[in-house]
C-alpha cells in the first residue's frame, strides 16, 4: 500500500503543472532575476577610477607638487590609479561640468585653490580630499625643510643640497603607517539574496505537502471521502504521501542548488555535509508548515495556498529578500521575530556557514528548524486523528 | 451599464493584489526615502566608522579619534566580534579600526605600532581607508621631529585644518528629484503586478467559456460589449493612475508639481497605458487564472529587475541593458533616470525623454495589434 500510494502521489504532482511552477520552475526564474540584476552591484561600490579634469592655467604649470601629484595619480600603468584627468581650459572645464563628463575640475587662482563640483557626492569628496592632501603635504614642507636644515647644522657638516632635498621627499612621501587588513573574505552580501530564494523554496515546497494532506481529508476532495472510508491503514497513506512530497521537495531544491552552483556561481561556503543537513531540516520545516495548514485551516484549497505563500513571503520579507537591510534591521533591534521566522532560520544558517563558517550559530539554526518541524507536526497529528464529521 | 455593473462587480472580488502592491509601494518608498536636508553648499561624504579602541582615551590616540570622528559618521555597535562583523557584511559600517593597546606610548616612541582594521572594500571603505592613512602620515612625518606630545599633536592638527574651498554649481534640488525618481521606477513594478494582474484576472473572467457563451447570445452586441469593457479598463487603469500621483505628492512632497514632476507623471501615465495593452494582450492570450498569476509574476518581477527599477541602471551589466530594450519598462524607467541628471529643461535635453515616450506608445499599438491578431485566430478556430 505505501508503495502504491507513493507511486501515484508522484504521478499527481507531476501532473500538477500549477504546483510544479511555483516550487521547481519559479525559484529559478527568480534567481536568475537576482543574479542578472546584482552581479554588478559590488563591483560598482568598489572604488573606480574617477573623471577629473584640471584648468591648464600657468599656477597649475608652476606647482609642481600638484602637477606631479596628479600626474602620478592619473597614471594608467600604476595600479593605484586613482584619476582620469584631462587638462583643458577654463571655458572647456565648466563645459565638460556641466555636460557630467567630469565630476569636477580644480582650479588654481592666486592664494586660492579651489575644487568645483556640480553636486554632492563620494566621488567629488575623493577628489576634494585629494587636494586636501597635496596643500596639507605643502603645509608640512617648511617644517620639514626647517628640521632637515637644524639636523645637518647639528652634524657639522657642510649642507648637502642632494641628501637634503632627497630627505626631504623621503619624509614627505614616505608612508610608514602600517594598517593590517584583517577583515573576512567573505563579504559579498548579495548572497544572503540567494540564501533566502533557498528558503523561499524549502517553504513553497510546503504546498506540495499541504497537497498530500488535502488528499486524504474528506471535507476538502473526493479522494480524500473514499480514502476516509476504505478500510486501511490511514496512517500509511499519510506517510507515504508525506514522504512523497519531501522528495519532490527535495529534487527542487536539488535542481536550484545544482543551478544556482554551477549557473549562477552563488558560494554557499564550503561544508557540504552541513549544507546538506541545513538543506533537509529547511524542507522538513516547509513540510511542516504545510501539513498545518492543510490541517488547522478549514477553507478551499486556494484559500490555503494563499495563506502559505503570504506567510512565506512575509518570511522572506523580514529576511532580507527585497534588501538585506530588513534582516540587519530586524536582527539587530527585534531579534526575536527573526529567530521565530523559519525563513531566516534557513537563511541565517547559509549566511554562518559563508561568512563565519563556525558551527555555534549555524547549529543553534539547525536546532530551531528542527523544534520549529517538531511542533508543528505534534500539533498537526493530534488534530489529524480521529476526524468525524457530521456532514461535508 | 450592465457591462460596467459586472465590471465593478468582479473588480471589487479581486481588488486584493491592487491593494497588497500599492502597500508594497508605500511601505519601500516609505523606507527608502529617508529625508535629508538639501544644503546649496559642498557636503562632504561620510564614510560609516567604528573605533574600538582599547587604548586610553589621552594624547594622540586621542587627537586620532577626534579626527576620526571629524570626517566620519561613527556608529556605535554592540560590544562583541559577532556584532562587528555582521555590522561590516550588512554595510552598516563601512569601516573598523581597532587601535591596540599601549598606543599612544608605542607612537611617541617612535615605534610605529601597527593598527588592525576590517573593510568592507567599496567607496566608502577606500575613503575612510584614505582618510586614516592620512593622519598616520601626517602624525609619522612630525613624529620623527617633535618630542614633545602637545607640540606634536598641535603641528599635526595645524596642517590637517588646511582645506580646498569647494564651489557647487548645481541649482536643482538633487535630494527631492532623486527621490520622486526612486518613486516612479519603483511604480513600474506596482503598475505591471498590481493593476495590471486585476485587469487580466477581471478580463478572463469575462472571457470563462460559460459565461463567454452568454454573452455571445445576449441582446447586447459584440462590438458594444467590447467597447464598455475597454472604456472601463482605461477608467479603472487612470484611477489606479491618479491614486499613483497623488501618492507620489504625498510621498515626495512639493517636487512634483515643477517641471520633473510633470515629466514623471506624464510619463507614469503613458504607461499605465501602455502596461493596459500588454494586460490585454496576455487576457487574449491565457485564460486560466492561476496560469495569468504565474505569467504575470514573472513579467512583472523581471522587467522590474531587468530594467532597473530595483536596482540603478548603471549597476546592470551591459548584456542585461541590451536586452531590456525590447521591454517597455526600460523606456519608461530611462525617462526617470534622465530626470535625475538634467540640469536645464530645454529642447535639447527633453528629446531623449520624448523619444522615449514615442517608443512607449509604439510598444503600445504593437501589443494592440498582436492583441487583435491573436483574437480573430482565435474565433476562427472557434
Amino acid at each position: 500500500m505505501f508503495i502504491h500510494n507513493l507511486k501515484y502521489f508522484f504521478k499527481i504532482i507531476f501532473r500538477n503543472r500549477m504546483l510544479i511552477f511555483w516550487t521547481f520552475a519559479f525559484p529559478i526564474i527568480l534567481g536568475t532575476f537576482f543574479n542578472m540584476a546584482f552581479s554588478n552591484i559590488e563591483k560598482n561600490e568598489r572604488l573606480d577610477i574617477i573623471d577629473i579634469a584640471i584648468v591648464d592655467n600657468q599656477l597649475f604649470k608652476d606647482d609642481e607638487v600638484m602637477k606631479n601629484t596628479f600626474k602620478e595619480l592619473s597614471n594608467k600603468k600604476n595600479k593605484d590609479q586613482l584619476f582620469n584627468t584631462k587638462y583643458v581650459d577654463l571655458n572647456k572645464a565648466k563645459e565638460l561640468l556641466s555636460k557630467n563628463k567630469v565630476v569636477g575640475y580644480l582650479l588654481l587662482e592666486d592664494n586660492n585653490t579651489q575644487v568645483v563640483v556640480l553636486d554632492n557626492g563620494i566621488d567629488e569628496t575623493i577628489f576634494k580630499y585629494v587636494v586636501d592632501e597635496i596643500i596639507q603635504t605643502k603645509e608640512m614642507l617648511p617644517d620639514v625643510i626647517e628640521y632637515e636644515l637644524l639636523n645637518s647644522t647639528k652634524k657639522d657638516r657642510e649642507v648637502n643640497i642632494n641628501e637634503m632635498y632627497s630627505n626631504i621627499n623621503k619624509m614627505i612621501q614616505e608612508d610608514k603607517s602600517k594598517i593590517k587588513d584583517i577583515s573576512k573574505s567573505n563579504l559579498s552580501y548579495t548572497m544572503i539574496e540567494f540564501y533566502t530564494l533557498i528558503a523561499m523554496t524549502c517553504l513553497y515546497g510546503g504546498i506540495i505537502g499541504m497537497s498530500a494532506i488535502n488528499m486524504c481529508l474528506a471535507n476538502m476532495s473526493n479522494k480524500g471521502k473514499r480514502i476516509e472510508v476504505s478500510p486501511i491503514c490511514k496512517t500509511k497513506i499519510i506517510l507515504s504521501s508525506l514522504f512523497a512530497s519531501f522528495i519532490i521537495q527535495l529534487i527542487g531544491l536539488a535542481l536550484l542548488f545544482i543551478y544556482t552552483i554551477f549557473v549562477l556561481k552563488v558560494d554557499y561556503g564550503s561544508n557540504i555535509l552541513a549544507i546538506i543537513l541545513l538543506s533537509l531540516v529547511g524542507t522538513l520545516a516547509g513540510l511542516s508548515l504545510g501539513i498545518t495548514t492543510a490541517v488547522l485551516v478549514k477553507k478551499d484549497e486556494n484559500t490555503k495556498i494563499g495563506i502559505m505563500i503570504s506567510t512565506t513571503m512575509i518570511g522572506c520579507v523580514l529576511s532580507g529578500m527585497m534588501g538585506i537591510t530588513m534582516k540587519y534591521i530586524i536582527d539587530k533591534n527585534i531579534p526575536i521575530v527573526n529567530k521565530l521566522n523559519p525563513v531566516n532560520m534557513i537563511t541565517d544558517g547559509f549566511y554562518s556557514l559563508y561568512y563565519y563558517s563556525e558551527s555555534n550559530r549555524f547549529l543553534f539554526n539547525v536546532i530551531s528548524l528542527v523544534i520549529f518541524s517538531l511542533f508543528l507536526i505534534l500539533i498537526s497529528s493530534i488534530r489529524l486523528r480521529r476526524n468525524k464529521y457530521d456532514n461535508i | 451599464m450592465i457591462i460596467f455593473k459586472t465590471f465593478l462587480k468582479v473588480l471589487n472580488k479581486c481588488k486584493f493584489p491592487l491593494i497588497l502592491y500599492t502597500t508594497i509601494l508605500v511601505f519601500v518608498c516609505g523606507f527608502n526615502m529617508q529625508t535629508s536636508e538639501n544644503s546649496l553648499s559642498f557636503v562632504e561624504s561620510r564614510p560609516d566608522i567604528l573605533i574600538i579602541n582599547q587604548d586610553e582615551e589621552k594624547g594622540i590616540t586621542k587627537n586620532l579619534v577626534e579626527y576620526i570622528k571629524e570626517n566620519s559618521k561613527i556608529k556605535k555597535i554592540k560590544d562583541n566580534e559577532q556584532a562587528r562583523d555582521d555590522a561590516l557584511f550588512y554595510r552598516d559600517v563601512n569601516y573598523i579600526i581597532y587601535i591596540p593597546k599601549g598606543y599612544r606610548e608605542d607612537f611617541l616612541n617612535g615605534m610605529n605600532p601597527e593598527i588592525k582594521i576590517k573593510s568592507t572594500n567599496d567607496y566608502q571603505a577606500s575613503y575612510a581607508d584614505m582618510i586614516l592613512k592620512r593622519y598616520l602620515k601626517v602624525a609619522n612625518t612630525y613624529q620623527s621631529m617633535e618630542k614633545n606630545e602637545n607640540r606634536l599633536i598641535e603641528k599635526v592638527n595645524k596642517t590637517l585644518s588646511k582645506k580646498t574651498k569647494v564651489e557647487l554649481t548645481t541649482k536643482k534640488d538633487t535630494d527631492s528629484i532623486e527621490k520622486m525618481s526612486f518613486y516612479y521606477k519603483f511604480l513600474n513594478y506596482s503598475i505591471l503586478a498590481g493593476s495590471i494582474y486585476v485587469i487580466c484576472l477581471i478580463l478572463s473572467s469575462f472571457h470563462e467559456e460559460k459565461i463567454k457563451k452568454r454573452i455571445t447570445i445576449s441582446s447586447i452586441s459584440y462590438k458594444k460589449h467590447n467597447q464598455v469593457l475597454l472604456l472601463s479598463n482605461l477608467l479603472l487603469s487612470l484611477v489606479v493612475w491618479m491614486i499613483y500621483v497623488v501618492l507620489s505628492i504625498v510621498l515626495c512632497g512639493k517636487i512634483v508639481f515643477t517641471s520633473y514632476g510633470l515629466i514623471c507623471i506624464m510619463n507614469s501615465l503613458i504607461f499605465t497605458l501602455c502596461s493596459l495593452t500588454i494586460a490585454f494582450l496576455i487576457s487574449t492570450l491565457v485564460n486560466n487564472k492561476n496560469a495569468i498569476n504565474g505569467i504575470i509574476n514573472v513579467v512583472a518581477l523581471g522587467s522590474s529587475f531587468l530594467c532597473g527599477a530595483f536596482v540603478p541602471l548603471e549597476f546592470l551589466p551591459k548584456s542585461v541593458l541590451k536586452f531590456a530594450h525590447i521591454l517597455p519598462s526600460y523606456w519608461y524607467i530611462n525617462t526617470n533616470e534622465m530626470i535625475k541628471d538634467m540640469e536645464v529643461m530645454n529642447i535639447n535635453t527633453i528629446q531623449g525623454i520624448l523619444l522615449n515616450m514615442g517608443i512607449l506608445i509604439i510598444f503600445s499599438i504593437i501589443f494592440i495589434i498582436l492583441a487583435n491578431m491573436v483574437t480573430k485566430k482565435k474565433l476562427k478556430s472557434n
